[in-house]
């Protein structure tokens, strides 16, 4: 191993680490709140709404991110909609997550079982309070495992993002060894850096899961 | 609570040196190769060749492979009496194909370099090659210092031109892709202002694609691209260099010029380019 060579290649480490975070973190979020927008629109069963939204779920989740990114950078330019790499990586990764989100939450807000609405109606509560003090708090705590198992899966999924000429970990790393033929020193310091984004999110997510625990109700 | 996190922080520390022992252990058999001989014996001979660089390697309509490089391969198959596998690779993983034993023989316009020569053996050269940049005709670039601050230029990872601009050129702003398709869409679509890379390359994509004028022909230093092999791998070396000397003297690869780059170049680059029997131009009448 050439360390001399490790500590020349960091701070291009550091600054891929940043956009991978950047862009990623971005991503999530517009991942989530897509998400959260669809699993409303599919538990509420609200017409034609809901069609679309399953048509979207479906396309996005069975299509790669490598596909959708090609077709957002290099072919909608040829119809005019011409988007910086940036923007088309957190666009990508949003849709992409959006679908996965969305079916995530639905799945959290169907396995609260019917009874409990009914019965929190039967005690006076409008449909409103009952959806915001006795079903959500269930469907988010249950949610949470498969939410953070999402945001872990759409953080790695930028490593496809060197075809759309973002310097991500992935690409950096790739773009060294091209270049200096460090191949093991590179590889190296790519899997560390991905552990050092991804480690705090999963830490962080068991410990949120384990908080949100309270919120569980019956069997 | 105090007792779960120090767990957490053991877990953590496991999986680093899970990791780093675990990336030492891929690279231990680094420098793999097959002799001459046993590539003989298996009737099969795997060369790397690129896959989307026409006119030097593609796939053709009918999925077969094509080019200078992918002539001249086949040459090597037929000479050596085996079968030849062509592994389709992309600019940045050239070295580590043969490192890891993947291919025998690189063919994909590989330029020698003295970064390059430290990690693979390279044989005699069978062509000549400078860097060229390419710009759209509205907007030519003539010359680097026209390239303006907010400016990106084009070029493709691992490959000379990168390492030229990044080392000579350090303040233009480059947009790296990974493949040749990807980067010539990229120039199509107007992401950059330019597309740095081989000039041979550059002029093929100004004759295909209307619209586009290669406003410098001629950047760096004058380069040759020879076939490597695995560094060490001597028995396979040597009979690629005694055979690029035999080569020479049926003139096979100005016919290879003929057979697949006459089309696209047309006969003025031909002796600018084709490399015969390994003796460039440069060193042929000094006799250094």
């Amino acid at each position: 191993m050439d360390f001399e060579a490790m500590r020349e290649y960091l701070p291009l480490f550091w600054d891929a680490l940043g956009l991978t975070v950047r862009i990623g973190w971005q991503g999530v979020l517009f991942a989530f709140l897509l998400g959260a927008l669809g699993a409303v629109i599919l538990h509420l069963r609200l017409p034609v709404l809901r069609q679309i939204t399953a048509a979207y779920i479906e396309l996005f989740r069975n299509t790669p991110l490598l596909v959708q990114l090609f077709f957002l950078y290099f072919a909608l330019p040829k119809i005019g909609i011409r988007m910086r790499p940036a923007v088309c990586g957190v666009l990508g990764l949003g849709l992409l997550g959006g679908a996965y989100m969305a079916e995530t939450i639905r799945s959290g807000l169907e396995s609260i079982a019917p009874i409990q609405s009914e019965s929190a109606e039967s005690l006076g509560m409008t449909r409103l309070q009952a959806f915001r003090y006795v079903i959500l708090p269930q469907a988010v705590s249950r949610s949470v495992p498969g939410l953070i198992a999402n945001v872990i899966f759409l953080l790695k999924e930028t490593s496809v993002f060197s075809t759309i000429s973002l310097m991500d970990l992935m690409f950096t790393a790739k773009d060294l060894i091209g270049m200096y033929a460090k191949t093991m020193e590179c590889l190296t310091m790519l899997v560390v850096f991905y552990l050092i984004m991804l480690l705090p999110v999963s830490v962080l997510g068991s410990f949120v899961e384990r908080r949100l625990r309270h919120a569980e109700f019956g069997p | 609570m105090k007792k779960a996190i120090f767990r957490r922080v053991i877990t953590a520390a496991i999986i680093f040196a899970f990791a780093f022992s675990f990336s030492s252990f891929a690279y231990a058999d680094e420098g793999d190769f097959r002799t001459l001989d046993e590539i003989k014996a298996s009737g099969v001979i795997n060369i790397g060749v690129f896959s989307d660089k026409s006119p030097f390697g593609y796939v053709d309509e009918n999925g077969d492979y094509q080019g200078y490089d992918v002539y001249f391969a086949n040459r090597i198959g037929e000479d050596l009496g085996v079968e030849v596998n062509f592994v389709s690779t992309e600019a940045a993983s050239r070295i580590e194909y043969l490192q890891t034993g993947k291919v025998d023989i690189i063919l994909a316009n590989f330029t020698v370099t003295e970064e390059r020569a430290e990690e693979v053996d390279f044989a005699l050269p069978y062509m000549n090659v400078a860097l060229g940049v390419v710009s759209p005709e509205d907007a030519v670039i003539e010359s680097l210092d026209d390239i303006g601050e907010d400016d990106q230029v084009i070029v493709i990872s691992g490959t000379t031109a990168e390492t030229y601009l990044v080392e000579n050129y350090p303040d233009i702003k480059l947009q790296k892709y990974d493949a040749y398709a990807e980067a010539k869409t990229a120039l199509e679509n107007g992401n950059g202002v330019a597309w740095a890379n081989d000039n041979t390359e550059v002029i093929a994509f100004a004759i295909e694609n209307p619209g586009f004028v290669v406003g410098i022909p001629s950047l760096g230093s004058a380069d040759t691209i020879a076939p490597a092999v695995t560094k060490g791998n001597t028995t396979l070396l040597d009979w690629l260099n005694d055979e690029i000397g035999a080569l020479g003297e049926e003139e096979f690869f100005h016919a290879d010029y003929e057979a697949t780059l006459l089309d696209v170049y047309g006969a003025d680059y031909e002796d600018t380019l084709v490399v015969e029997g390994g003796v460039t131009a440069a060193e042929a009448p000094a006799g250094e």
